[in-house]
């Protein structure tokens, strides 16, 4: 046997290249939120505040909406089993919103039934709130933001009056923003994880079936992921998200499909004839141009606040301008691209421009402008490492200035917006019209009456017994829907009352049946003074028939 | 309603598999830290353990030569080459006997007299023979990369380990449609999966670029003869010991091979394996491992091709029923579930194949991804035809060896891109 060589030269001469030696992958120092004291601390303290901000007087102010009234409506529907909607589901917009509301209040509307209604069930805005808001902190902290920075965007992004306004409705653009933060945060996952940027799709795919509009945000979610994916793992990590978010989103046409209304036809609706609706819908005009209808729609939103709108946007072209010198300006290109797509789509002059369009902007816009401030901090206190400190005083003098020139602007209307946000109480009218309703003096057989009713209200007429869907009809469905119509075929005569509200009066002009029924009633009961009165109309039909 | 439960009841299983399987796949690329650990770890330049390295050679005359060579010129010095022939098999004994006479320091013959012969039969014979303290295992149409030894090396030295699997990748797959998706299917393997197995503590090694510690492998009682996958069985059965396995996988260091010349042979190479997988679950060596996720994971990965067939097949047919039957729509949408997961599955697989080709500098073109995708199904069918034959010959307790043909497609490749 030959014995095995230990050791010696090398069988033949041959050296085989050397092995290249790749880049050893750097790992990163891992953010571990949740246990780090400070952002503990700061976060939760911060989300204390917005908690008790938006939570306090939330019944109270703003007024009820009628879209808050449908969404609500739609939930019931969903816990009732009547399907997807008390009327017709008509894809006006993707389910899954409502369906996530008809969870979420769930446990209250099985506890205490009347509390299904608008005013109440904002509290379960109040969770959805939160959990932004702390996504909110938590998607600056994975940015690359201080902790103060981060906990600026959080605050910007919970207390400015703007937001508390909005976030206090029940909005599915809410509930579609959380789902779009934590696509974000997951697409900044500092441990840059495979099934982390699956979920991120995931969770995109979500928002975007919960409100459809914020499928313009996707880009900017696709360049955070981009850029805080690892070169060697990045193809399959940015498949895999765009692979959960495609099939995700198709499950709604999928939808539609199994139930043979994904096309239009005669007799059924369909999801292309919804998505035609919602794209011809009347423009609101330029977002610019005064008198349009869109730019009454920024005015309002300026009434509240100007400093996160305005300021947010004047930071994202900042950070987008300076995305090659500034580092901050590099991290957060994702919601500054979030923030321009969204003012571009605004800007469409042909577009419709609801009032809860700013919602989706909200979170990016406080992002922006926390990370300005950030970089202005930054670049005046020189506290990257590697500068030479000088002029302390005159530059930690120009910071206080500064702190105080922004404090000054924004102080006075965020004071007074907060205020009225917890003090003014705009709904009496409305819980005034529903217990004169209410009171069997007044409507001896709620069963057996017919009101048009706003949709806000539309939840406590049912509670007070009103038959839901024919008793009690949301205005428009009487000529909008057919099946409603067919319930009513002597038009307005088979309608015994009318509840009107700013929105019933600004759409009845459209809608023939509300229209006559207006006309040929007397209000019997008023609340509140002036265009956002409240009134209870009684169909005069004696008086028809003795004409 | 009960027609509904039945399809939700299927489609979740069928989910369940479709997600484990992609999940497992997709091991190595779940975080960048993730994928470099599978790499070889750079060896610090001294080496300390000796080679025997076995190379079962049966009616391979043609390939045998330059498998060798290559082996000789490996940076590694102290290693032994055991080039094990059958006594029926002059042709291959002529070539390992010329090879053995050019380095006589290196290259020793065996020969296996067993009547009936197989891989495992002809590994034992040469166990006894082994001096080094680590044994490997080629096969005789391999090309080994002159460094894998110097690596293999610091791998034993750097993590304790009793088993080192390196890479194997089949590299032609221009040769065929077939071939294509079979290159890829060894990608995803050993580049991703085996690390997953060995991270769990149980799983079946590979047949070749296998080194195990020779005091273990004697322990362990080499190689079952009977098995038709001798090298998953021995996996198992030092999985089950509780012996360390760690697997590497370096694009420039994995031993390049050939995917069957024929359609038939890729068939009889999966019987082989599929029906190996079933010896070996059926040995219940895996029923000692400590704990019951092991265990599990065991069960599944031995069942694995006939799940696969039986998914292949099923998946498709859940989504037909659905329009024909009469199910809610919330369950027909669920039933669509398991194909998306198996779309997602065949999606990944397409950027893998571009993975593959930037690996391994191979220019892949757009007609491969085509193939690739049209593949798909052929491919499915022929793992399922496999998997039924498979069970069919065990049935019948047919476990001859079935051998597979080596042409020298990937020497060849090699040469032309070279």
């Amino acid at each position: 046997m030959t014995p095995l060589v230990v050791s010696g030269p090398p069988a033949t001469a041959f050296r085989p290249p050397p092995v290249p030696r790749r880049p050893p992958v750097v790992v990163r120092p891992v953010l571990r939120l949740r246990r780090s004291a400070p952002d503990l601390a700061l976060c939760g303290l911060l989300l204390a505040v917005v908690v008790v901000v938006q939570g306090w007087n939330i019944t109270g102010y703003p007024s009820l909406s009628d879209d808050e009234g449908t969404y609500l409506a739609q939930a019931w529907a969903v816990q009732h089993g009547k399907g997807l909607a008390p009327y017709t589901y008509w894809y006006d917009h993707p389910p899954l919103g409502w369906l996530q509301l008809a969870v979420l209040t769930w446990v209250p509307s099985v506890v205490a039934p009347e509390l299904m209604s608008v005013a109440p069930m904002r509290c379960a805005m109040l969770l959805v709130s939160a959990a932004s808001a702390v996504l909110v902190y938590v998607l600056g902290r994975r940015l690359g933001l201080q902790h103060w920075a981060a906990g600026l965007a959080m605050a910007l992004f919970g207390l400015s009056p703007l937001s508390v306004v909005f976030q206090r409705e029940i909005f599915l653009d809410n509930i579609a923003v959380m789902w779009m933060l934590l696509a974000f945060c997951l697409a900044a996952s500092p441990r840059r994880h495979l099934w982390h940027h699956f979920g991120a799709g995931l969770a995109a795919a979500v928002a975007v079936l919960t409100k459809e509009t914020i499928l313009v945000v996707l880009p900017a979610l696709l360049l955070t992921m981009w850029r805080h994916s690892h070169r060697d793992t990045r193809k399959f990590a940015v498949t895999g998200a765009v692979l959960a978010c495609a099939l995700t989103g198709l499950s709604y046409p999928l939808f539609a499909l199994l139930n043979h209304e994904l096309f239009p036809g005669p007799g059924h609706v369909s999801l292309v004839g919804g998505v035609t609706y919602q794209m011809s819908r009347a423009g609101s005009g330029f977002l610019l141009s005064p008198g349009s209808a869109a730019h009454r729609v920024l005015d309002s939103w300026l009434y509240y606040d100007r400093a996160l709108p305005l300021g947010g946007l004047l930071a994202a072209v900042l950070l987008l301008v300076g995305v090659r010198r500034s580092v901050t300006g590099r991290s957060l290109a994702g919601p500054a691209v979030a923030v321009l797509l969204l003012a571009a789509v605004a800007l469409r002059p042909s577009g419709y421009l609801p009032a809860m369009y700013v919602i989706q902007a909200l979170p990016f816009l406080a992002l922006t402008l926390a990370g300005v401030a950030a970089a202005i901090a930054c670049a005046l206190l020189r506290t990257r490492p590697g500068f030479c400190r000088r002029w302390y005083p005159a530059r930690w003098t120009a910071v206080v200035l500064l702190v105080a020139a922004a404090g000054f602007c924004v102080g006075p209307r965020w004071y007074d917006g907060t205020r009225v946000a917890l003090t003014a109480d705009v709904n009496s009218p409305y819980r005034a019209a529903v217990s004169w309703l209410r009171d069997p003096d007044k409507v001896p057989d709620a069963r057996r009456t017919r009101v048009l009713t706003d949709d806000a209200v539309w939840l406590d007429l049912v509670h007070s017994g009103f038959a839901p869907r024919t008793g009690a009809v949301w205005f428009y469905k009487a000529d909008l829907d057919p099946a409603v119509a067919k319930t009513l075929p002597h038009g307005w005569r088979d309608v015994d009352y009318v509840v009107t509200t700013p929105t019933v009066r600004r759409d009845a002009p459209s809608l023939p049946t509300v229209d006559a029924a207006l006309r040929h009633s007397a209000p019997v009961a008023a609340f509140g003074k002036g265009p956002s009165r409240v009134e209870i109309r009684r169909v005069d039909r004696v008086r028809e028939r003795a004409r | 309603m009960l027609t509904s439960v039945v399809v939700c009841a299927v489609s979740l299983t069928l989910f369940w598999m479709a997600a484990f399987t992609l999940w497992w796949q997709m091991h190595a690329w779940r975080t960048p830290e993730t994928l470099a650990a599978t790499r070889f770890e750079q060896p610090s330049g001294d080496t300390a353990l000796s080679f025997s390295l076995l190379l079962p050679a049966r009616h391979e005359q043609a390939v045998l030569e330059p498998t060798v060579r290559r082996l000789l010129e490996s940076t590694h010095t102290r290693f032994e080459i055991l080039v094990i022939v059958g006594h029926d098999d002059p042709e291959t004994a002529a070539v390992a006997e010329r090879v053995a006479a050019a380095a006589p320091r290196h290259v020793r013959v065996i020969v296996d007299t067993h009547a009936k012969k197989n891989k495992p039969k002809a590994l034992n014979t040469a166990l006894p023979h082994c001096l080094g303290q680590v044994v490997g295992v080629f096969d005789a149409e391999d090309q080994v990369h002159p460094a894998l030894l110097a690596h293999v090396d610091h791998a034993f030295r750097a993590t304790g380990a009793d088993v080192v699997q390196g890479g194997v990748q089949l590299i032609n797959f221009h040769s065929s449609w077939y071939s294509l998706r079979n290159c890829l299917e060894y990608f995803f393997w050993f580049r991703s999966r085996l690390h997953l197995h060995a991270q769990k503590g149980f799983i079946p090694l590979g047949g070749n670029t296998v080194f195990v510690r020779t005091d273990v492998l004697r322990e362990a009682g080499g190689w079952d003869p009977n098995c038709l996958a001798e090298d998953c069985d021995l996996g198992v059965r030092l999985s089950s010991k509780g012996r360390r396995v760690v697997v590497a996988y370096d694009s420039e260091m994995v031993t390049r091979e050939e995917t069957p010349d024929s359609l038939l042979s890729l068939l009889k190479q999966r019987t082989r394996w599929n029906q190996g997988f079933l010896q070996v679950y059926r040995k219940r060596d895996w029923r000692r491992l400590p704990t019951f996720g092991q265990r599990m994971l065991a069960r599944y990965t031995l069942m694995t091709p006939f799940m696969q067939a039986f998914t292949g097949v099923v998946i498709p047919l859940n989504v037909v029923v659905t329009f024909l039957l009469d199910v809610p729509v919330q369950v027909a949408v669920l039933t669509f579930l398991p194909a998306v997961t198996a779309f997602v599955t065949f999606v990944f697989e397409v950027v893998g194949l571009h993975d593959f080709g930037v690996q391994y500098g191979l220019h892949v073109r757009f007609r491969h991804y085509l193939k690739l995708i049209a593949g798909g199904p052929w491919y499915q069918l022929l793992l399922a035809g496999a998997a039924i034959r498979a069970v069919w010959r065990e049935q019948r307790g047919r476990n001859e060896w079935e051998l597979t043909q080596h042409v020298g497609a990937h020497l060849i490749r090699e040469d032309v891109t070279s």
